[in-house]
């Protein structure tokens, strides 16, 4: 088969099963975007700006573990894309982005809309490649989908000059079937030995905690993470990133560590004798101060990245591998030697951790207590969100004290269902992201939980919605400032609000989403708080937008007690500190 | 501290060398000294060839020795680091 240079890459795209590409044309893009409109295999998303179309194919690569694709032209195209490429980056989601580049001759001229996109994004990507001739499109794009979904994930540029998506020129086209990379060889299977010298770590272990992140979500272990600990019984703890990877509702559960972690969590990490961290990189929001961090704690780290490893906590035992992987070699090995399983050894700690819990464990019926005072807290209206939705929905947060209280207070007992930006911590990421999943997922109930600050960094995308009709619920927790940065202003800077509030210049959320064609509802009274998000949540072919005014002063906690803290110094309340 | 010197073997492509020059420097590492040469000599090479089971090809590979100080601790993670990228058959130190 014969074919031009901008139908190769669309037929590659097809050959890699891409369902959507999220998009937006320009100049330098405009023979690949016409190779679109000449097919019907898979659907090009108009986005409203390019962050919304790099968020959106994360979302869509988060909720299915398929890599999302992204289409932007040079210049300004590919400089929009860059936050959502960072997102991805820091969250080891796989993702394509093609950006459009000027005509190869062209290159290194200044031209209309050059802009050196390798350069710029060469930090933030896993690799990244410039198609130097047509023929080469093929075999770029097959090692492009192959390094972004293997090893630890990652965003791929490829930088494609105008010229040699040329519908004019054709080219035989002979896609390869699969790729290998010599230099290129990530980890899978895990070396046994390590497992074994595991096994001795975790068979005598007091006061054992399991640690599971992003990783074991990037790499499908979920239910070898549940087996695992059908044999051990061990507490568990997930990071931001990891939630929903073991069941919220498992008794063993402890919720969320770090920087606004449970209390029980925290306590359990500091006091530990064994750490077994699967697929978690020791972030700063994990560790407090690492010098400080778990002082007695042996460290068993699983991770397919090697470099992720003794980067800041030194780990006692390695095992590199697809997570996945070690995790059925370690079962394996377990299951060799259940008499040796001896549940009585880690009692008294499972004991000591419910009394945490119990002391200063959050409360899951502030929803009850909150229904007399005026003020709506955001806590409850998350547990609102959680009761009507049983559970079940996809839940994509923006950044801030909402994303907080919605990770501490929706219970995810699924992998996949939570989709936030952890590490870049990007505003913005809530309502594109939410598109993408909703995609993906079109029967399912996807509600994006944002704040007022961050919705208005991607609202563009509501006509986006309107275009491809995505009913997509918005939980607006409006507090009326950037309110995580005045939380750090009332904690650490006397209670000066330089910059973090902006009351007057809100925009009437009802009527903005009514002129895109959307539905839209304010709550301002405690008492009429459940009746119309249930009314809300009723309508399922329109997306709602909810505006819920909550009350401005209140604090996300646990809140580490930072710089020169542990992971047991905690602030409980605007004045209790542990 | 000491100072180190760190040779890796990449495929000789546009676009590899910046990728590690690029590493050190967002890291905050110090680069001291850097040579770089494209392998004509592979007969030197056959410890590399045996480590990576392949056979190198004239020209085809670049030979990049970097020297910096650093701990063993960050030594180690650079290393790694390195490994990491795309076009890199492997770094190690050179003792
Ligand atoms: C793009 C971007 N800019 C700045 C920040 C810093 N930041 C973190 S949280 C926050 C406030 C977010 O306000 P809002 O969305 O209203 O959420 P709230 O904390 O009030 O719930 C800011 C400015 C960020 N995370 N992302
Ligand atoms: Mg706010």
């Amino acid at each position: 088969m014969k074919l031009a240079g901008n139908d190769m890459l669309i037929q590659s795209l097809v050959n890699e099963g891409v369902e959507y590409i999220f998009g937006y044309p320009g100049g330098a893009a405009l023979h690949i975007y016409d190779a679109i409109f000449n097919q019907n295999e898979l659907q090009h998303i108009l986005v409203r700006h390019e962050q919304g179309a790099t968020h959106a194919a994360d979302g869509y690569a988060r909720a299915t573990g398929k890599p999302g694709v992204v289409l932007v032209t040079s210049g300004p195209g590919a400089t929009n894309a860059i936050t959502g490429i960072a997102t991805a980056f820091m969250d080891s989601i796989p993702m394509v982005v093609i950006s459009g580049q000027v005509a190869s001759h062209l290159i290194g001229t200044d031209a209309f809309q050059e802009t050196d996109m390798i350069g710029i994004s060469r930090p933030i990507v896993k690799h990244s490649f410039t198609v130097e001739s047509a023929e080469k499109i093929p075999q770029i794009i097959k090692e492009a989908f192959y390094i972004a979904t293997s090893g630890r994930p990652g965003p791929v540029v490829i930088d494609i000059p105008k010229d040699t998506t040329a519908p004019d020129k054709l080219f035989d086209f002979n896609p390869p079937e699969s790729v290998e990379i010599r230099s290129y060889n990530p980890p899978i299977e895990p070396d046994p030995k390590q497992i074994e010298r595991a096994v001795i770590e975790i068979l005598k272990a007091k006061k054992p905690v399991i640690y599971a992140g992003g990783g074991a979500i990037n790499s499908n272990a979920s239910e070898e993470l549940f087996e695992l600990n059908q044999l051990l019984n061990f507490p568990v703890t997930n990071t931001l990133m990891g939630l929903g990877v073991y069941p919220a509702k498992d008794e063993r559960f402890m919720g969320m560590l770090g920087m606004h972690g449970t209390y029980q969590s925290n306590m359990a990490m500091h006091n530990a004798d064994l750490i077994i961290a699967i697929g978690a990189r020791f972030d700063d929001r994990i560790t407090n101060t690492p010098d400080l961090f778990a002082p007695n704690a042996k460290i068993i780290h699983f991770d397919v990245d090697q470099s992720s490893v003794s980067k800041i906590i030194e780990a006692n035992i390695a095992v590199f591998g697809q997570v996945k992987n070690s995790l059925i070699e370690l079962i394996k090995q377990l299951k060799d030697k259940t008499d040796l399983i001896n549940g009585d050894l880690i009692k008294p700690w499972l004991e000591e951790i419910n009394k945490w819990t119990e002391l200063h464990g959050l409360n899951h019926e502030l929803y009850k207590e909150n229904s007399d005072t005026n003020m709506i807290l955001p806590q409850a209206v998350i547990q609102h969100v959680y009761n009507i939705t049983e559970g079940k929905a996809f839940v994509t947060s923006d950044v801030g004290q909402h994303q907080m209280f919605a990770a501490q207070y929706y219970h995810f007992d699924k992998p996949r269902y939570w989709i936030n930006s952890g590490g870049l911590g990007t505003m913005g990421f809530g309502l594109p992201s939410a598109m993408g999943v909703k995609l993906a997922y079109p029967e399912e109930e996807v509600v994006c939980i944002t704040g007022e600050g961050s919705i208005q960094m991607c609202i563009q995308e509501l006509s986006t919605c309107t275009q491809y009709n995505l009913p997509v619920k918005i939980i607006n927790i409006n507090n009326e400032a950037l309110g995580m940065v005045k939380q750090w202003q009332d904690m650490n800077y006397g209670g000066r609000h330089s910059e973090s509030t902006y009351k007057s210049s809100l925009p009437n959320f009802v009527e903005l989403v009514e002129s895109y064609g959307h539905v839209g509802f304010k709550i301002e009274k405690n008492s009429e708080l459940k009746t119309t998000l249930e009314k809300a949540f009723s309508i399922k072919d329109k997306l709602v937008f909810i505006d819920i005014y909550v009350d401005p002063g209140e604090h996300v906690y646990p809140m580490l007690v930072a710089p020169n803290g542990s992971l047991k110094d905690m602030w409980l309340s605007k004045d209790k500190k542990v | 501290m000491m100072q180190r010197k760190i040779l890796v073997i990449l495929e000789n492509k546009p676009g590899a060398l910046v990728r590690i020059v690029g590493l050190f420097h967002q890291r905050g590492y110090n680069i001291e000294s850097l040579h770089v040469d494209p392998v004509s000599d592979i007969e030197n090479y056959k410890d590399i060839e045996d480590l990576l089971n392949l056979k190198l090809k004239e020209n085809e590979v670049s030979k990049l020795l970097i020297t910096t100080t650093v701990s063993d601790n960050l030594l180690r993670q650079i290393l790694r680091q390195i490994n990491k990228l795309i076009d890199v058959l492997i770094a190690k130190e050179e003792i």
